[in-house]
C-alpha cells in the first residue's frame, strides 16, 4: 500500500513536471522572438524616422505656402491699389450691406413700402461700393453682383406695389374717377380715368357711380392699355347715344 | 514473489526519479534576465508603433493643410489674373 502511494505521487510529479515544461518557452523561441521583435523595432525606428523627416518637410512646405499666400494677397491688393487693411473695411462694408438687403428681403411688402427710403440708401451704398475699384478683386464682384440682385429684388417689389385710393365724398373732396386720375399723386391725368374702373371692374360697375370709402386699386402705367380704351370707347359711344 | 515485487518497484522508483529529473534539470528555458530583455522589447516595440501611429496621423493632416493651402494659393493667382483682364478693359 505504501509503496503504490508513492509510486502515484511520483507519477503525478512527473505528469505536472511535463506539463510545466511544456507552458515555458524554450530558450530556441525566446531567441526567435528576440530576432522577430528586434527586426520589428528597426523597421518601426526607421519608419519613425521616415515619418519625422517627411513631417519636418511639410511643415516647412506648409510655412512657405503661408508666406506665398500672403505675398500674393498682397500683390493682388496692390493691382487696385489698396492693401490687406482697406480690404477687410470694404469686407465689412459689404457685410453690412448684404445684412441689411438680407432684412429687407424678409421684410412683408408692406412693410417694405414702409422702409422705401432704406431700399434707396442701400441701392445708393451698392453703387459706391462698386466704385471702389477693390470691386475688381473675384471675392467682392461675386458678393457685389448677389448684392445688386438683391437691391434689384427689392425695387421690383416696391415698384409692384398696387397703390389704393379710399373715396371721400363728391361734397366734400369732389370725388370721381375723373378727379380722382386727375391727382398728382395718382396719374395727373384725368384721361386715364378708365384705368380706375378697369381695375377696379369687382366693385365698380357703372364708372359715374362710387362711393364714399370704397378702397379703389391704383393700377400701374401711365397709359391705356386696350381694353381699357375700348371700355372708355364703349363708355363715351353710351354716353353720346344717350 | 514478493522479492520480485520489490525488485519492479525499485526499478519503477528508479525510472519516476530520473524522468523528472530529466525534464526538470535538462530543459533549457531562458532566465529571468533573458525575459526581462524580451519584454523591454515588446514594450519598445508597442511603444513605436504608437509613435508611427501618431507621426502618419500628423503626416496626414499636413497633407490637407498643404493641399488647402496649395488651392487658396491658386484660387489667389487665379483672382489676380482676373483683376489684371478687368483693368485692361
Amino acid at each position: 500500500m505504501k509503496v503504490t502511494t508513492v509510486l502515484f505521487v511520483l507519477a503525478a510529479l512527473l505528469v505536472c513536471a511535463i506539463g510545466a515544461n511544456a507552458q515555458e518557452m524554450t530558450k530556441d523561441q525566446w531567441q526567435q522572438e528576440i530576432t522577430k521583435q528586434t527586426q520589428l523595432r528597426n523597421d518601426l525606428s526607421a519608419k519613425v524616422k521616415a515619418l519625422a523627416a517627411d513631417v519636418t518637410r511639410m511643415q516647412n512646405q506648409s510655412s512657405q505656402l503661408d508666406a506665398d499666400y500672403q505675398k500674393c494677397l498682397d500683390e493682388l491688393y496692390a493691382l487696385v491699389g489698396s492693401d490687406q487693411a482697406k480690404a477687410a473695411a470694404y469686407r465689412s462694408e459689404i457685410e453690412a450691406a448684404e445684412n441689411t438687403a438680407n432684412e429687407l428681403m424678409r421684410l412683408s411688402d408692406a412693410d417694405l413700402v414702409a422702409r422705401t427710403d432704406d431700399v434707396n440708401a442701400l441701392a445708393a451704398k451698392v453703387k459706391s461700393l462698386w466704385e471702389n475699384k477693390l470691386s475688381l478683386i473675384p471675392e467682392f464682384w461675386d458678393r457685389l453682383t448677389a448684392l445688386n440682385d438683391k437691391v434689384k429684388s427689392l425695387q421690383g417689389t416696391l415698384a409692384n406695389q398696387v397703390k389704393t385710393y379710399t373715396v371721400g365724398t363728391w361734397a366734400k373732396e369732389r370725388d370721381c374717377l375723373w378727379n380722382i386720375s386727375k391727382k398728382k399723386d395718382i396719374y395727373n391725368n384725368a384721361w386715364l380715368w378708365p384705368k380706375i374702373w378697369q381695375g377696379n371692374r369687382d366693385q365698380i360697375k357703372d364708372p359715374d357711380v362710387i362711393h364714399k370709402g370704397q378702397k379703389l386699386k391704383i393700377p400701374k402705367g401711365n397709359e391705356l392699355n386696350a381694353e381699357e380704351k375700348s371700355a372708355a370707347k364703349k363708355y363715351y359711344s353710351k354716353k353720346g347715344g344717350a | 514473489m514478493r522479492k520480485l515485487n520489490r525488485t519492479v518497484t525499485a526499478y519503477a522508483l528508479a525510472f519516476l526519479f530520473a524522468g523528472s529529473g530529466a525534464l526538470v534539470g535538462c530543459s533549457s528555458s531562458p532566465d529571468e534576465a533573458q525575459m526581462k530583455q524580451l519584454n523591454d522589447l515588446k514594450e519598445e516595440v508597442a511603444s513605436l508603433q504608437k509613435e508611427v501611429a501618431a507621426a502618419e496621423q500628423q503626416k496626414s493632416a499636413l497633407e490637407k493643410e498643404i493641399a488647402e493651402k496649395n488651392a487658396k494659393l491658386k484660387k489667389c493667382n487665379d483672382d489676380q489674373a482676373i483683376v489684371k483682364q478687368r483693368l485692361a478693359k
